[in-house]
């Protein structure tokens, strides 16, 4: 018993560490290769770089806009980000504590849209975004990003309200504080968690958003930095180390930023899905 | 000062409901009118042609039929054998062995990057000349096995499948943080009643984790349906149509062939099997009605 216990136990930390090395491997080897010579990935993949070389990095930045792709993915998912937990946010509070007409079904509509398979929608959002004038334009990209992360912003702070006494707002009103400014300065700050989960996942969703980017924008100009892969495939398809390179430049803020905020992303992702 | 506080309402309601008609409501209602009209770059004015597209997609158009053959395999698939893993996944690590940790950030960092990112690495991972998969082959000295993975026919649809199916780890974190809320006393009292380790698993916290996995095969079935760069930056749906999906072909139909009534009468299936998915999975795992 104590025996096949242990024997359980040990199947079971092998399993995990070969579904962690599954993972981690392609994440190792990019890495290793991206300080290789172009020769020496062509002719031993398996090996370590003889001598570290920061070639492909210089030669990354030097075919590609790369910082330009990272201002943008910057201004583009920073600006989506607030934007879109003000903006859904006030609905969230008026859906959370008032009774009004047709409540329910705005409710409902809005949140069903997160069900919505999207790219059925590639075409008609192309065109929307055509007419209103902003294709390649990083505004464009902030509405599609504000919209695509719509329904989890809102399920997600709805929930949040709704878990505040109201007591609080009453005694503000009370006090004759008007609408905006008791949303403004007495619910927004007890709603802070609730609005940094929102954000936290509007953020990711943004950040890694590829298809519309790809979809509704043309240029340099306003590409974001999943978008430079696209750019660098075409670039270099050869000379594997810059590749390999910018693959490294484009991941690891994303890899540093998660490691850091693991147990915020970690709740962040477990509210966001708990719609049962 | 009820009229005032109405006005309030519709104030606060505004820049959700615009931003929901702009993104949802308007492409949603064209996705499906224009499904029933001829209009493509050639025939410039739309004509009504009530269900000839939809007839077209299923009886002519084997690129169809390919591409909605393979999208429900993946649906599939990811609806059981990836949900399975990660469930797998976060029971192991729910026992909090050494570095338990350390193993689920590294399993969630697919998730965490870009998905165009992880797709490239692949797609080297994969290289038949320089990838690690070929190279490790060759060092085994089972040079046989080298394949051209994502061009070959044969291996293709492998290929671009192990580009997502392995990699369950928000999965293992969802249902982890479920098993992590599960109160304590559940066990103890289960453990005084004389049941095992693996019994408690079985009885206590597998019935508990209904709901949480009914939303993790929701979520990684219907992710399916939005599923697009791996493909499109490593395949490109090919070689022939092995690895077309319907969100490809239809990304094709509209922006390079231009016929953007028969990409939106895809695009309307892809709706209306969203759905059919969602009806299925809310049957068979009743979400919504909490045991707890």
């Amino acid at each position: 018993m104590k025996i096949s216990e242990k024997i359980t136990q040990f199947f079971k930390y092998v399993f995990l560490w070969i579904i962690t090395l599954i993972t981690l491997i392609p994440f190792l080897w990019i890495w290793m290769s991206s300080f290789k010579s172009n020769k020496e990935i062509l002719t031993s993949a398996l090996a370590l770089p003889t001598e570290f070389s920061f070639e492909g990095y210089i030669d990354a930045f030097n075919t590609a806009p790369l910082l330009n792709y990272y201002m943008n993915s910057i201004i583009v998912v920073v600006t989506s980000t607030l934007l879109g937990v003000f903006l859904v946010g006030m609905a969230a509070y008026v859906i959370a504590r008032f009774d009004f007409k047709f409540k329910n079904i705005i409710f409902v509509t809005l949140s069903v849209s997160l069900l919505l398979p999207i790219t059925a929608l590639i075409y008609p959002i192309y065109s929307v975004i055509r007419g209103l004038g902003l294709y390649d334009t990083r505004s464009g990209l902030i509405l599609v990003n504000i919209g695509l992360g719509l329904p989890t912003t809102l399920y997600i702070l709805r929930s949040y309200f709704l878990s505040i006494p109201k007591e609080l707002e009453e005694a503000a009103y009370i006090d004759g504080s008007g609408f905006f400014r008791t949303y403004l300065s007495i619910m927004i700050p007890i709603a802070k968690p609730g609005f940094a989960t929102a954000a936290v996942l509007q953020f990711i969703l943004g950040w890694n958003e590829f298809l519309f980017a790809l979809v509704i924008t043309d240029s340099k100009r306003v590409r974001t930095v999943p978008l430079a892969i696209n750019y660098f495939l075409s670039q270099f398809s050869f000379d594997y180390r810059a590749l390999f390179a910018a693959i490294v430049i484009i991941t690891i803020p994303s890899i540093i930023a998660f490691v850091a905020l693991q147990e915020q992303v970690v709740d962040s992702l477990a509210a966001g899905s708990v719609k049962g | 000062m009820d009229k005032k506080r109405n006005l309030y309402i519709a104030i606060f309601l505004m820049p959700a409901i615009i931003i929901f008609v702009i993104i949802y409501l308007i492409p949603v209602y064209n996705v499906i009118t224009t499904s029933f009209l001829e209009w493509n770059l050639f025939v410039g004015d739309k004509t009504f042609i009530g269900l000839d597209n939809y007839i077209n997609a299923f009886t002519n158009d084997s690129l169809f039929m390919a591409s909605l053959k393979n999208t429900l395999i993946w649906v599939v698939l990811q609806g059981t054998f990836h949900v399975g893993l990660g469930t797998m996944v976060a029971l192991f690590l729910a026992d909090k062995p050494k570095m338990w940790k350390f193993m689920r950030v590294s399993y969630m960092l697919p998730n965490m990057i870009s998905g165009a990112a992880f797709a490239i690495i692949l797609l080297n991972i994969y290289n038949p000349e320089i990838g690690l998969i070929n190279q490790f082959i060759s060092f085994l000295g089972v040079e046989n096995f080298q394949q051209n993975w994502f061009f070959d026919t044969s291996t293709a649809f492998f290929a671009v499948t192990m580009t997502w199916l392995p990699y369950a780890g928000l999965v293992a974190i969802l249902v982890l943080a479920e098993i992590m809320s599960i109160p304590t006393s559940l066990y103890e009292a289960a453990a005084i009643a004389g049941a095992t380790k693996f019994q408690q698993k079985l009885y206590v916290t597998l019935p508990l984790l209904k709901n949480i996995i009914g939303t993790c095969v929701l979520i990684s079935a219907t992710s399916m349906l939005k599923e697009f760069e791996h493909i499109y930056l490593t395949t490109n749906g090919g070689p022939g149509s092995t690895t077309l999906s319907l969100p490809l072909y239809l990304y094709k139909t509209a922006l390079i062939e231009n016929n953007y009534a028969y990409a939106n009468t895809m695009g309307t299936i892809l709706v209306i099997i969203g759905f059919l998915i969602i009806f299925v999975i809310n049957k068979l795992f009743v979400l919504g009605h909490s045991d707890r």
